[in-house]
């Protein structure tokens, strides 16, 4: 085995890539427990988290609201995105290539565009905006994330293995849930874990969408923007990373669980 | 596999129905209110919500511009009380979107300044609009890394300062500001006038790092920038103590354009009565002063002024060769171009 | 209709739908707005004109498109040098459902949190300046922040992990086997990489870079915040015409056309399917 040699090379990257990646991280850590509130250090304090816990109800609330909206719409968008990406893969029919295009061009539109564009149209039909609203737009930018990451996997496929299983005479719910599913379940995991993280993440989209009462995290914090972000922040993002480290030791052992089935 | 795919869309679902009922419930005696980021202090909504037993809904905006666009395409729905600047009530009222006001219901009518109220023009007789606070644009210096300096907007020329300094990313209030030092109207149309604010604005534009209406305030905290204009409590509020003592912020004697931003009641507000009691809540002398303590500008409600405990960073009278911006109508198109100029 | 095209129906039934409603409708309205004329208080007029594309046809427009170009073409070629050798360790490593989620972690954070932290990093005052301080590599303070480079380095690590996770997607199904194939019929590493591995990879490979390419194509908060006053791209333009200039039909003209010209990648990457598709001889 020759892994050494080839491990020189990527080992360097990705260990850069991880320091690249957790620097910021390692500064969030920092200054969630300064004592003072601009960049500069001063002291050990323990006051952001206190007040997190303690004096934060808008920002608890927009928490929620984003948590929510994420898990919700990456689901969503995971089942509509993966029954259609099999979909597109394995069936021809006319204007396909058109059909493919569409799908995929909520990724290519600048976000803002698409922002205005579900604002002008919710409007057009007085749908109420709420986190409902936010909801059907999340999935909407979401889809074309899992069509890419979902159709990558199965485009290395062979659909004889299908063919086969139809042939034997297997009804095409099996062939969805024991040949399909498992098969791409690797893509569906980052489908979804792609959609959750974009979907909390959104800013401009949600912030055209959003109504009253529906202010998810992004927005909360780019409104502080102006007049400074507030600490708090800091120590919550610490927390959410901490919250992440224990769901992902949870979901590993889990996906492991699933792909090995 | 199946039972997992059964649990997932069962999640889905139960996640979906939390969603709907949490957001169709909003209906009755709560007050939607549409504002600037940290313009009113959580604990006076707090006491609101405490003295009336109802619930404030509560988001923010960071501009004009961003509040306009939403209501204008119609994002916004449903909220009651919005606090635009005075030129954006003037668009606002002829684009049809405000409620007017009944002066009758409102208490502290005869208390505001007249020094302010006679420059009102957005809104004669304040048939649509009721202020909130008046303040303008100015800059902040600090003296820890610059120990002289004359107090004017020329602070921008000295090449000494290059890349240590800011403008806000705002046609009116930078062209503005040059417009003043230049001792033109805020709201001239005369393209000579303009034409030579450009060129001031070009020289500043030559030491400047950036035009920034975002993170200055950080920016200036950190000790990245050094010269700062912008809205002192947007710079205040970040500053440390320590930081406080050294820094210097001032509004330039020449003047530049100031604001008035207002409480209006939107058309379609479903709780009219709710929104008179906040307006004459936040105008509560006592209430009033704690608000403007927070934000430390000038009160424009004079009965507050006896209740107000921390000095302001500038006073009423510093405003005295401020000009209010108005609305430009179609002679926006003018200053679009020029700033395109300047800025691209 | 044949069982196939049937089952065909139903698997894409809920994604037409989906597609016709909630976007295929809001992209109509938005082409149909860059061909109406604007109104001074925001919104449209509902009269025919081309005016929006005529003012496009301008120096500065096309200066602001030229840097946008530059930003993406630069930031996206880093940003791939990075992903594909971490998604191909991370592939080949018997941690990488671990290695996964500590590159995805960092990313569950908010992006204007991140930024905030890179603006300590690289302030005049911030840690690099500092450390290249104490270690007598400077001699005074350099200014990293609010320039086109600081612009690259913060859209890299904000777009990094969206091109890694396709990339990984890709690779870890690749077979192996065919490497040590080439590697025993004689070519070298190298080669076994740039010959076997990467056309096998190829549609991992495009998403990737798409998925990089593209929001970097339309950023707004990244320019805005650690660019300079020289670092104004096509979102930025976009979000000033909705927002300050009120000019709702040349936003939308933009957004066409971007639309237009990026359908362009989409096809390239529908073309690299179906080749190798073909090549599976199918």
């Amino acid at each position: 085995m020759n892994h050494t040699k080839r491990g020189i090379f990527t080992t360097t990257m990705v260990i850069l890539t991880l320091l690249f990646f957790y620097l910021p991280m390692a500064v969030l850590l920092l200054y969630s427990f300064n004592s003072s509130k601009s960049m500069v250090i001063t002291g050990f304090s323990l006051k952001w988290y206190n007040e997190l816990f303690t004096n934060s109800p808008f920002l608890w609330k927009a928490v929620s609201n984003s948590l929510i909206i994420a898990v919700s719409s990456a689901f969503s968008a995971v089942l509509i995105g993966t029954l259609g990406a099999i979909g597109l893969r394995w069936y021809s029919f006319k204007l396909k290539n058109l059909f493919q295009i569409i799908s995929m061009l909520p990724l290519l539109l600048p976000e803002i565009i698409l922002g205005v564009a579900l604002l002008i149209f919710f409007s057009a039909f007085s749908f109420p905006q709420n986190l409902f609203t936010v909801y059907l737009s999340h999935i909407t930018f979401n889809i074309p994330f899992v069509l890419l990451i979902v159709m990558a996997r199965l485009e290395e496929f062979d659909s004889t293995l299908l063919e086969a299983a139809r042939d034997l005479g297997a009804r095409e719910i099996d062939v969805l849930m024991k040949i399909l599913i498992p098969l791409t379940m690797p893509a569906i995991i980052a489908a979804l874990l792609m959609s959750f993280t974009l979907s909390l993440e959104d800013f401009v989209i949600t912030f055209f969408i959003s109504g009253p009462g529906s202010t998810t995290l992004p927005i909360y914090i780019y409104s502080m923007i102006r007049f400074g972000v507030s600490p708090v922040i800091n120590a919550l993002s610490v927390l959410i990373v901490l919250a992440t480290i224990v769901l992902s030791l949870f979901l590993s052992k889990f996906s492991k669980y699933i792909i090995n089935h | 596999m199946k039972k997992i795919l059964i649990n997932l869309i069962i999640i889905l679902l139960l996640v979906l129905l939390y969603g709907c009922t949490n957001s169709s419930k909003n209906t009755d005696n709560k007050l939607y209110i549409y504002n600037w980021t940290y313009y009113i202090p959580d604990q006076v909504i707090k006491d609101f919500e405490t003295k009336y037993n109802v619930k404030v809904v509560y988001d923010v905006y960071t501009s004009n511009e961003e509040m306009y666009a939403k209501l204008k395409a119609g994002g916004a729905k449903g909220y009651d009380l919005v606090f635009p600047s005075g030129d954006f009530v003037k668009i606002m009222i002829s684009s049809g979107m405000l409620s007017p006001i009944d002066s009758t219901k409102i208490a502290s009518f005869n208390l505001l300044d007249p020094l302010i109220t006679s420059k009102i023009a957005y809104d004669p007789g304040l048939k649509y609009s009721f202020p909130y606070m008046v303040g303008a644009a100015g800059i902040s210096v600090n003296k820890k890394y610059i120990k002289k300096f004359s107090k004017s907007a020329r602070i921008f020329e000295n090449t000494a300062l290059k890349n240590k300094m800011t403008l806000l990313d705002d046609m009116r209030e930078v062209l503005g500001l040059a417009l003043k030092e230049l001792g033109y109207s805020v709201n001239t149309f005369d393209k000579g006038q303009l034409e030579e604010a450009k060129q001031l604005v070009l020289k500043w534009k030559q030491n400047i790092v950036k035009f920034d209406a975002e993170s200055f305030g950080k920016g200036f905290a950190a000790g990245e920038f050094w010269v700062v204009h912008g809205y002192s409590e947007n710079v205040f509020l970040e500053l440390d103590p320590s930081m406080k003592a050294q820094t210097e912020f001032f509004i330039p004697p020449k003047g530049g354009p100031m604001y008035i931003d207002s409480m209006v009641i939107l058309k379609d507000s479903k709780h009219k009565d709710l929104a008179y009691k906040f307006i004459n809540f936040i105008h509560e002398p006592q209430v009033y002063a704690k608000i403007v303590d927070y934000l430390k500008i000038p009160a424009i409600n004079m009965e507050a002024r006896k209740f107000v405990t921390v000095s302001p960073n500038y006073n009423i009278i510093d405003l005295k060769n401020c000009e209010l911006k108005e609305d430009l109508g179609e002679g926006v198109e003018l200053y679009n171009k020029i700033w395109e100029e300047i800025r691209i | 209709m044949t069982e196939k095209s049937r089952l065909g129906h139903f698997y894409l039934f809920p994604l037409t739908i989906w597609s016709i409603l909630f976007f295929v409708s809001p992209l109509i309205i938005i082409i149909l707005y860059s061909f109406l004329t604007k109104d001074i208080y925001g919104g449209v007029i509902y009269t025919f004109s081309l005016k929006a594309y005529q003012s496009l046809i301008q120096l500065t427009y096309l200066k602001v498109f030229w840097f946008t170009l530059k930003i993406s073409v630069i930031s996206t070629a880093i940003i791939m040098f990075f992903a594909i050798p971490v998604s191909y360790y991370i592939a080949r490593s018997p941690l990488k459902n671990v290695l996964l989620f500590l590159v995805l972690i960092p990313f569950w954070t908010n992006f204007l949190i991140r930024i905030y932290a890179w603006i300590a990093i690289m302030g005049n005052n911030g840690f690099l300046n500092q450390l290249l301080l104490s270690l007598h590599v400077l001699k005074t303070n350099i200014q990293f922040l609010y320039n086109p480079i600081a612009v690259i380095v913060v859209l890299v690590y904000t777009y990094l992990p969206f091109a890694i996770l396709p990339l990984y997607a890709a690779i870890d199904k690749f077979d192996f086997t065919l490497l040590e194939a080439s590697s025993d019929l004689g070519a070298s590493r190298l080669q076994g990489i740039l010959k076997v591995l990467l056309p096998n990879i190829r549609t991992g490979l495009m998403a990737a870079f798409l998925f990089a390419f593209i929001p970097i194509f339309g950023a707004y908060a990244v320019p805005q915040l650690v660019g300079g006053q020289e670092s104004f791209m096509l979102g930025n333009m976009i979000a000033r015409e909705l927002t300050i200039t009120r000019n709702w039909p040349l936003a939308s003209a933009i957004a066409t056309i971007i639309t237009l010209v990026t359908c362009l990648g989409i096809l390239l990457y529908i073309r690299s399917v179906r080749r190798s598709d073909e090549k599976d001889g199918k």
